[in-house]
């Protein structure tokens, strides 16, 4: 435990002076936010809604984070830890590799974690965001987005040959996702093809769960969401284990 | 005396490469052992084989007593190791690798006075990229010293340092030497071997060509020089095999 929180205050310093996830996971999902209450305010969502354009767009603002943390910043830090032996050098030492990759997951869930208290405070205090559907609800939905997301991205860290064939996969999960699954784009503006095509990202279905949760919806009509999201974190987290690389 | 680290009969394979052969040793307390070959005779192999980050086909290995994969946690607390390339985060400053280093260990030594000791306590807040090769060594060394270890593992410490820079590493290693440390080391310097070394082993395509001391190999070859008589080791493997 003393290690744990050694290396997490020393790797929560590194992650900090790299300023990257500051801006990718807790400054622009506000820029986005900011962005789309000037431009709708306090509209409705769509004409009789009962819940406003800010409302709808919660949840996937909240999910920026979890994406940038996920497939961007985990597969990027283990597989560089990886190629610098930093997980070999843990190796000959009392403590295992595991240590400092759950000190990498933990620095993600407090990006994550940033992210949805300014993102609650900055529209709560500026668009009069109010969350309509059970605040326990939308935790568990946020949870699960992220234990899926992490898995993906513990996934792809773990097996990907060097830190370039990471950088690139993670490109390819997290560009798409962030633009196309409602994250930052909201999802009821696009052309209903598209929706369909946009539904195989796994964030899509991530977004559908928080924001059924924001606006008070019918949580059965989120259970293939649910579904997906659990069947992702199982086979990812599975895949990860059994094939992660160490060096 | 009682052996440190005792090695016997370890085979290592790469798909058909025989990285190392039926290779045994073992090494006393207090005792520096230098293990020595061309790149790619198995060196490196041999140490991940013997710390356990390499699993090894077969044979037997054995530190303070202990199994480096079984006993993984109590062994590491008392063994230092430091690895060819090495291995620290991008932005990472001195003292916080120290730090974190330190925080790994349940009684380690006080970073600061060994940064001190090896003469880098002015370096506690520079980031470890932008340190000289040979303050780069010094800080390894440092590294591989705050579990306050019994033995360490030192994998081509000078390479790529000035002659000045391997002077100092030398007379480090030798204080260390004399507070009764057992050090495991490659080189690639045969002054540094002949001036540290109690025995060596010179590795050759994974298998032991010489086991004895520095004046010993120099008697079995026909050369009066270390450096010579390393190279007819390593060179001529027909004339080993009769001499072993």
């Amino acid at each position: 435990m003393r290690s744990y929180k050694k290396i997490l205050k020393t790797e929560l310093k590194l992650s900090l002076r790299g300023m990257d996830m500051l801006i990718f996971a807790v400054i622009m999902p506000i820029v986005v936010l900011v962005v789309l209450g000037i431009i709708y305010g306090n509209r409705p969502a769509f004409e009789g809604a009962g819940y406003t354009f800010i409302q709808r767009s919660f949840g996937g603002l909240a999910s920026i984070a979890i994406c940038a943390g996920g497939v961007m910043g985990l597969p990027l830090v283990v597989s560089d830890y990886r190629s610098k032996r930093i997980l070999k050098r843990f190796k000959v030492t009392p403590i295992s590799p595991v240590t400092i990759l759950l000190v990498e997951v933990t620095i993600y869930f407090l990006y994550a974690l940033t992210s949805l208290v300014t993102l609650f405070a900055v529209a709560r205090i500026f668009f009069g965001f109010k969350m309509q559907g059970s605040i326990l609800q939308f935790i568990l939905g946020w949870l699960l987005v992220m234990v899926s997301m992490f898995s993906i991205g513990m996934m792809v860290g773990g097996i990907a040959k060097n830190s370039k064939d990471a950088g690139i996969i993670a490109s390819i999960l997290y560009f798409p996702m962030v633009i196309f699954s409602g994250a930052t784009l909201p999802y009821e503006v696009m052309p209903t093809t598209m929706q369909s095509v946009v539904d195989i990202l796994p964030l899509t279905q991530g977004i559908k769960i928080l924001k059924s949760a924001t606006l008070n919806l019918p949580m059965e009509r989120v259970l293939l969401p649910i579904i997906v999201m659990t069947a992702i974190a199982v086979i990812c987290s599975l895949v990860a284990i059994k094939f992660f690389k160490w060096e | 005396m009682e052996d440190v680290i005792k090695v016997e009969h370890l085979s290592k394979s790469y798909g058909n490469l025989k990285a190392v052969d039926d290779f045994s040793f073992s090494v006393k307390r207090g005792k520096v052992f230098g293990l020595l070959g061309a790149n790619g005779a198995g060196k490196s192999t041999t140490i991940e084989c013997v710390l356990g980050t390499q699993k090894a086909d077969s044979g037997v290995v054995s530190i303070l007593g202990m199994n480096p994969t079984i006993h993984r946690r109590e062994l590491f607390e008392q063994v230092g190791v430091q690895f060819q390339e090495t291995n620290y985060q991008e932005n990472i400053k001195v003292g916080e690798l120290c730090e974190v280093t330190a925080s790994l260990y349940r009684n380690p030594e006080d970073c600061n006075k060994l940064l001190k000791r090896f003469g880098i306590s002015d370096k506690a807040n520079v980031l470890v990229k932008e340190l000289s090769g040979g303050e780069k060594q010094r800080l390894f060394i440092v590294l591989a010293l705050i579990p306050s270890p019994k033995v360490v593992f030192l994998d081509e410490l000078t390479t790529g340092l000035d002659a000045r820079a391997r002077r100092d590493v030398w007379q480090i290693l030798a204080k260390l030497k004399a507070d009764g440390i057992t050090i495991l080391l490659t080189s690639h310097f045969m002054e540094e071997v002949e001036t540290l070394c109690d025995e060596i082993c010179i590795l050759k395509k994974g298998k032991p060509v010489f086991y004895g001391t520095v004046s010993e190999a120099v008697n079995q070859s026909p050369h009066n020089k270390f450096e010579d008589a390393y190279l007819w080791f390593t060179d001529e493997e027909v004339v080993n095999n009769e001499i072993l």
